[in-house]
């Protein structure tokens, strides 16, 4: 683990050579999301190829760049195409991009992920706002030798959502006139959608709505110190007792539908951490 | 009894031997000393002290509060083993180097094992600073013990069907000392995470709900090596402190280090009870 610290370096140096800029937030645009960069007023686009230590991305509808512009007036770095446990990443190498962004400045990650509805009062294309998560993947990205000047050993999650971000987010959403809950996501390693059984215990265990992502990155977030903010756009209704087989073409449609409310709420929070 | 494979065999005998040459007792009892319990080593009397990276095969201690050597000697004129300093799977150990020592100590002669670690409490009833005999666990750690073969190799799998891994007379042993020393100790169950974060609160809910008093990331590849081992196993949790998810205030490892000391008087007394019994 010790190593790490290196290869964040070696990936600054890399970005820094293409943009000099300090981002104030990075961003990660989950399954379906990826245009919310058209948005971006793209200064530099560098392919994960090109940055050293970077994996390539290879899910379905997932681009693989780290777009650096500027969004509702502010310089981020978004990346573009996320890596997934299920593709056989390394939790380590998945949360390296995170650990980027802030040596790169950043203070604030937005992250967002398609998901799985399990709560009855959520509907298909519903935006939630994260605020708060299970860990069911069976790993975690700080297992292994602590490196102290890269964040705690024992990190605490007792609010690694901010509250006042998903209250921004909300208010935001209500003013815009947008349906958005607050819940818990319960990250599960996937890649194959979840029996009934398994809606049912996760649903059990307190969770809202699942999903195969995101988690590892907060975790890797709360441990180097930065805020989050996350978003679920909610593309399938996952009820156990009336499920229907899941289509990822439908799934992409509905979180491409979705795009326009989340796009107003990642700039409408953003636009107010200028102030 | 599991098989291991050939090549962790080896690294087992190896080691064993090289602890046997430096002493001369055989122990009858294991002790695995916790986060912030290591001082229940200074009441053994030792013959031989070795720390880990003298002795063959044996994993380096990394986490916070933990030394890293196994005192071998006497605690109530009874021939102890004690590993002051443990692997945690949050350091990145792989389950088999983990509790590698499990096997090291039973093959050293140890009958019984008593663990300790320090917990978070989600049990409403329970205050910092309680003890919590464990009478079961939940593993949610997701690691596999690689280094073994044969189908009916996995630690814990209960190779004396009807046999319980947290043995009854020992626990009623620790909730008698209690009894005596006029402190309370609490009957439950352990839930074991990886770590090494600390849970968020919709974990520690969930940990409640599906049966937990306490959630900790230790203990349980130790446990389910020695019973698999058929040894005798006392476990016991300091619970260090409260998780209630709805007024959740932050957690800090020095904070728990700190009331783990606390619990580290009632600790000792159970231990040295059940030595008093052999």
């Amino acid at each position: 683990m010790l190593d790490l610290h290196e290869k964040i370096e070696d990936a600054v140096a890399e970005i820094k050579k293409h943009w000099d800029k300090t981002p104030h937030a990075g961003v990660i645009l989950g399954t379906g999301l990826g245009s919310l960069v058209k948005e971006i007023e793209v200064e530099v686009t560098i392919d994960y190829g090109d940055i050293p230590h970077f994996p390539s991305s290879t899910a379905i509808s997932h681009a693989g760049r780290l777009v650096c512009g500027t969004l509702a007036g502010l310089p981020i770095v978004a990346m573009e195409g996320r890596m997934h446990m299920y593709e056989g990443y390394p939790l380590k190498m998945i949360t390296l991009p995170v650990r980027v962004m802030k040596a790169l400045g950043a203070e604030l990650l937005v992250v967002s992920n398609a998901c799985g509805g399990m709560n009855p009062n959520y509907r298909c294309g519903d935006i939630m706002i994260i605020e708060d998560h299970i860990n069911l993947m069976g790993d975690n990205p700080l297992i292994g030798i602590n490196d102290d000047r890269l964040g705690p050993r024992f990190p605490d999650m007792c609010e690694p959502y901010q509250q006042p971000l998903v209250d921004r987010a909300l208010a935001i959403a209500r003013k815009e006139d947008i349906v958005a809950h607050k819940g818990v996501f319960v990250a599960v390693a996937g890649p194959n959608l979840e029996t009934r059984a398994e809606y049912r215990f996760l649903r059990t265990i307190g969770a809202d709505v699942v999903g195969m992502s995101t988690v590892p990155e907060v975790i890797v977030a709360v441990h180097c110190g930065l805020r989050v903010v996350g978003f679920s756009i909610i593309t399938d209704m996952c009820l156990p007792d009336a499920l229907k087989p899941a289509n990822v073409e439908e799934i992409i449609a509905v979180a491409n539908g979705a795009e326009p409310h989340l796009t107003t709420l990642v700039k409408g929070v953003l636009a107010e951490e200028k102030s | 009894m599991p098989i291991a494979s050939s090549h962790y065999q080896q690294k087992i005998d190896e080691a064993t031997n090289f602890v046997r040459d430096r002493v001369n007792s055989v122990p009858r009892v294991a002790i695995i000393l916790g986060t912030g319990l290591g001082k229940l080593a200074t009441h053994i009397k030792p013959e031989v002290t070795l720390p880990y990276d003298e002795i063959p095969h044996f994993p380096q201690s990394t986490a916070l509060s933990h030394q890293g050597q196994l005192v071998l000697g006497t605690l109530e004129g009874i021939p102890v083993v004690a590993m002051q300093g443990r692997f945690h799977l949050y350091e990145g150990y792989s389950s088999s180097d983990a509790v590698l020592p499990v096997y090291i100590m039973q093959k050293l002669g140890a009958e019984f094992l008593v663990v300790s670690n320090a917990s978070g409490g989600v049990n409403p009833k329970f205050t910092g600073g309680d003890i919590m005999v464990m009478n079961s666990h939940i593993n949610l750690m997701f690691r596999r013990h690689s280094e073994l073969g044969g189908h009916n190799a996995i630690p814990g799998s209960p190779d004396q069907p009807g046999t319980l891994i947290y043995d009854r007379e020992l626990i009623d042993l620790a909730l008698q000392t209690g009894r005596e020393h006029n402190f309370y100790v609490h009957e439950g169950c352990y839930v074991s995470l990886t770590g090494p974060n600390y849970e968020t609160r919709s974990e520690y809910r969930m940990v409640r709900k599906i049966g937990g008093d306490v959630v900790g990331m230790s203990t349980v590849p130790e446990v389910l090596t020695a019973h698999s081992l058929q040894m005798r196993v006392l476990a016991l949790s300091a619970v260090t402190n409260i998780a209630k998810p709805d007024t959740l205030s932050e957690t800090t490892a020095e904070e728990v280090v700190d009331i783990a000391r606390l619990a580290e008087p009632r600790l000792t007394a159970i231990v040295i009870s059940l030595l008093r019994t052999l």
